[in-house]
Order: structure tokens, then sequence, then C-alpha cells
């Protein structure tokens, strides 16, 4: 039986065995140097937990030899870590909002029209990335100081939406590049009005990439140290700010537990984002 | 029961030099289709977007029974479309997506399970309630498009290329699917749509639109056998015209001197001829000109013959017991006079 070397090739499922010793190798290459990686980046996170759970770990001691949650309950109890922990997250939970609110109709703009003027629309949103937070906050300072905004919850929420609403306008108009309005004028035609429409079909197809914004208006704002410090002047303690006077303190206890106590909240919208951070912005098309 | 009357609409685009819509004048009757055929921009789609209300035309009107609805929102209009691709909406079931216009209408919970039920019955996918668009095919996710436009009871469907994605036992499943459908409910319909064939099949009326105005518009058969102007012929597939001086009932044009039927027509004259009327033969005929086969296609049910006649070429289509033309053969071209027809130049 005479063999022709295209079904040949077609029986011959099975890759050689070269390639897939290549193959083996080349992934564990790839691999290896992750582990160094994620050594670097966990190794922190080791010596935070270490020290917050730990009662008199001291020198030469490789680890701690009583463990404790009392640091926890000290911290969690003061009053200032509450005021600040609640305060931050008053604080990123408007900023996110309203940075979705002002963010929504520039990006649908932006990625929907074609219009005169739409590259510099786009380099005034790009500016804030690109402009020294410092110089941003102290003119922010002088301006909010005249008009009774300095040292209060909604100065800094203004504030923060500086360098929100870039990343806010971004992520949202890269969805609305590939997003078709068709679907709202069949809700039209189907009798909803435009509030109807955007809440019951924009919003929903565009889900994903809301959720996204969201989360980095969250980050960004729960981290923001030196507008909060500027705009506050130290009447506002957020978190960023109490951890960073803790830090000078030089209690490792303390600033431990205060380290994980901040990167709680993040790590739980992550959690909950996660489906979204990868694969499609919006939702698939029919 | 609709009749929908649109009058003298235009519309221009800024940074285009002719208007997309110009003129344009159409009537509707009660529960009628009407096809609208046309190339691509030649404001088909311009024309349901005027009528829907999602854009304003500059000038004209557009009313149902007799009431202008230019301004109503497009929520109000009750001119419901159909697109080439379903639109449903992702992110909810096939039953919430047929459901959307009468929920939207706060129309009672159990009223709105019963009329979804009704149109899935219509559809004949009755059963599917709970799906979602990604679990079915294009043809189940059109005729589920179609149930969610027709539960609202609109007085206008306008159907804009709605079956051309789909493969040809599917669309011709779903061209009468959409016909029984349409005569049953007795809805006006406005059927937008660049194939001749289905057209012909699902209107009453066929328009053409060139340029933003209507061509022709006609009942399907007489629009196809005696299209009023060279170009809507060229349209429905006619693509011999012969242009020269009548008299006596002959006609001398630049091709030859052929044979007419209408014997007091004298002057200047175009006519024309559809490629199915045309014969060969190897022998000269009565009103057969000179010719030379250019070309043969095998198309299943006829032969089609590209032939050059004077300086013209043209394409005829021939039974298949016609006999067999070689490649560069010299035939007689017969033009029956019965079959010859007047179209304005």
């Amino acid at each position: 039986m005479t063999q022709d070397p295209l079904s040949a090739f077609e029986n011959n499922i099975a890759p050689p065995l070269k390639i897939r010793v290549l193959d083996f190798w080349g992934r564990l290459g790839g691999g290896l140097p992750r582990i160094p990686l994620y050594t670097l980046l966990a190794a922190p996170l080791g010596v935070f937990i270490l020290y917050a759970f730990s009662q008199g770990w001291f020198f030469p001691a490789p680890f701690p030899e009583t463990w404790t949650t009392s640091a926890f309950e000290r911290v969690l109890s003061d009053s200032r870590t509450l005021t600040s922990l609640r305060d931050s997250l008053m604080i990123a939970a408007a900023v996110s909002l309203l940075s979705l609110v002002i963010g929504f109709p520039a990006a649908r703009a932006l990625g929907l029209r074609q219009f005169r003027g739409r590259q510099a629309a786009w380099l005034l949103l790009y500016l804030p990335t690109v402009v020294p937070p410092l110089a941003i906050g102290m003119g922010l300072n002088i301006l909010f100081l005249q008009i009774g905004l300095a040292g209060s919850l909604h100065g800094i929420v203004l504030a923060h939406l500086v360098p929100t609403l870039p990343y806010v306008t971004f992520t949202l108009a890269g969805a609305f590049a590939r997003y078709d309005e068709a679907y709202e004028f069949q809700a039209w035609v189907l009798g909803a009005g435009a509030w109807r429409t955007l809440f019951t079909v924009t919003l929903p197809m565009i889900a994903p990439s809301l959720a996204v914004a969201a989360l980095f208006a969250f980050l960004i704002s729960w981290s923001q140290y030196l507008l909060t410090l500027l705009i506050g002047s130290g009447r506002v303690i957020t978190l960023p700010v109490l951890l960073f006077s803790a830090a000078s303190g030089g209690n490792p206890v303390t600033i431990a537990v205060l380290a994980l106590v901040f990167l709680a909240p993040p790590a739980l919208v992550i959690v909950a984002t996660a489906r979204h951070l990868h694969g499609g912005e919006i939702r698939e098309q029919y | 029961m609709t009749q929908v009357n649109i009058t003298n609409l235009t519309k221009r685009y800024p940074n285009q030099p002719a208007p997309v819509l110009d003129n344009f004048s159409l009537f509707v009757e009660n529960g009628e289709m009407v096809a609208l055929l046309g190339p691509s921009g030649s404001g088909k789609s311009t024309l349901l977007k005027l009528i829907t209300g999602i854009e304003r035309p500059d000038t004209g009107d557009v009313q149902f029974d007799g009431v202008s609805i230019l301004n109503l929102p497009p929520s109000k209009r009750g001119a419901v479309f159909m697109f080439q691709k379903s639109y449903l909406f992702p992110f909810l079931s096939v039953e919430e997506n047929i459901g959307f216009g009468l929920k939207v209408k706060r129309t009672p919970r159990d009223e709105i399970c019963r009329e979804v039920g009704r149109m899935l019955e219509l559809i004949g996918l009755p059963g599917i309630e709970k799906r979602k668009p990604s679990q079915l095919s294009g043809g189940e996710q059109q005729r589920v498009a179609l149930a969610r436009a027709l539960v609202t009871h609109p007085k206008l469907l306008l159907l804009d290329e709605p079956l051309s994605s789909l493969d040809t036992e599917v669309r011709l499943g779903l061209q009468e699917a959409i016909r029984n459908i349409q005569q049953e409910l007795k809805i006006a319909t406005i059927f937008v749509t660049h194939d001749l064939g289905e057209a012909m099949a699902m209107s009453n009326r066929m328009a053409i639109l060139l340029n933003g105005r209507v061509a022709a518009l006609d009942q399907p058969n007489v629009l196809f056998h005696r299209p009023p102007c060279v170009e809507s012929a060229r349209f429905v597939g006619v693509n011999l015209f012969l242009s020269g001086e009548a008299a006596n009932g002959w006609l001398d044009s630049a091709v030859g001197r052929v044979k007419i039927r209408d014997a007091k027509k004298a002057g200047r004259g175009v006519f024309a001829i559809r490629p199915e009327h045309i014969r060969l033969f190897k022998e000269p005929k009565e009103n057969a000109l000179p010719g030379v086969v250019q070309g043969c296609l095998y198309r299943g049910e006829y032969m089609e013959y590209q032939l050059a006649l004077g300086g013209q070429t043209t394409r005829a289509r021939l039974p298949l017991s016609a006999g067999m033309f070689a490649h560069g053969e010299p035939v007689f071209v017969q033009l029956p006079a019965e079959n010859l027809f007047e179209v304005a130049g």
C-alpha cells in the first residue's frame, strides 16, 4: 500500500519526540525566572505577616517564638485606624463612582465618534498622567484654600479625580471603540427611552469594562498619598497617610499590621473583578 | 393596520456632494410588503434610520395613517427594525429579549410570558425561552429578533437585509417564514435587500432605489418583465439595449435592423430584451442579428452565453435543450419582436 505524504502527515497527530522535549525545556526555562520574581514580590508580605502575628521576635531567632493576634486587636481597636479606614473607603468608593459618571460620556464620544479636535481631547485627558502630581497638588491646594475645599473629604475626592479620570476614560473608550450603537437603536424602536436604554442596554453591554475602570479608580484613589496629604492639610487622615506616619514612627509590628489592613480591600476588589481583567472588555455581540 | 406615506424625503450628510435621499416618496398600503432594491450607497439604510427616528430628514414627511411621526421620539413611533445582525441583547435570555418591548411598556408579567410563548410558536422555535443568544444558530437568532420586533405589535416593520448573512437553505426557510408571519399579522413592511430573487419572492410591490430616489415601483412580475428605464432594467438583469430610430414597426439601431411590435412608434427610442428571451441559431432567422459566442457558462438550470453583437457584449440565457454553441462560434442572435420593449433612456 502506498501512502501519500499528506495522509501520513494527518495520521501522525503526536508531534515528534524532539519537539516535545524542546517544548518541556522551553517551558521550564520560561518558568524558572518567575520563581525569584514571585519570591521577591511575596517576601515583604511574608515579613509583614510574621511581624503582625508575632510577639517578641528578636535576633537571632529565625522565626518568632510566640504567635498572637494582640497587635491586630490593638491597631484595629484604635479609633484613628478605624476613622482612616472608613475615610479611605468612602473616598475611594466616591472617586470610583464619580470617575465612572464623568468618564463615561467622554469615553463614549472618544470611542464612537470622529470629530474635529478629537486628538486634542485625547492629549488633554492624558496630561494628568504625565504632569508631576506635586505640581497638580500644590496648585489645587491653593485653589481649594480659596474656595474652602481644603481639608475636607469633598476636596480630596475632587483631587483624586485628577489621576483616576484618564485611566477610567481610556478603559471605557477602548470598550466603546468596539461597541455597536445599533443595540441602542434596537432598544429605542422597541419603546425604551434614553435613560431606560442606558441602564438596560448600554451599561450591561460594557459592564466588564465598567468593572475594570472602577477597579483602576479604586486602586489609584486608595493608594493616593501625596494629593491626600496636600489637600487634606493634615485634617483628613486616610490609611496611606496613617501608614506613612507609622512608618516614620518605627514600630515594625504596627507598620506590619497597618500594611496588611491597607492591602485587604484592594485585594478583595481585585478578586471580585478578576474574571473581567482579561479577555473581552465588552460583552460578545450577536 | 397602518398606511405609511413617505413624501419628498431628502437627507444630505455634511461633506457629501449629493444627497443620500433625494425627494424620496413611497406609499405602503395596509399589510403590504414593499421590497426596496438598490445597490449599496443608494440610501436604503438611511431611509430606515429616518423612518425610525434615529436620524432626522432635511425635508419631507413620514405619516402613519395620515399623522406625521417626525416629531415623535423613536420609542413612540411604532416602527421596528431588524438587521442583518440580530442584535439580540447578549446578557438577556431569549425570553427576556422577546419580552423587552413589552417590559418597557410595563406589561404585566404573566401577559409577557404568554405573548413570548405565542411568538416562539409563531417563529417555530417553541421551548427555547431560557437559552442565551450565544446558544442559538444564526438563523435562530434572526427568528428570535423577528419575534422581538413583532411582539410589540408595530405599525411598520423594517427589514434591513435580515437574511443576507445566512446559508442558502436557512435563508429560503426564513424567507417563507417571514412572508407567512407578515401576512398572518398583516403588518405593513419595508424590506431592504440587494437580492433580486428575494425581493420578488417576498414582496407585493418592489421599488428600485437609485441615487436616492425611486427609479421604478411596481409589482415584481411587471418590474421584472417590463422595467421602465435603462437603470432599473439593468438592476433586474437586462443587459442588451438597442437605441436607434424607429419607424413603421422597425428599429434601426447601431447593432442592426430589427422588427418591433409597436408599428406607431416613430423617432428615437431605446429597446431592451431580457436575456432569457434571446435565442441563438446557427442559420439566419427572422429578426436575428449576426454575433459571436465569446463565452459559455454552465449555470445548472440554464446555459449562459456571452455574445458579441455589433459593438456590444451581452448575455443570453438558454435552456439546456437549446443545443450547444462553442466558444468563438458565429451565431445568429434572434431578438423576438414580442419580447422587445421600450425603456426610457
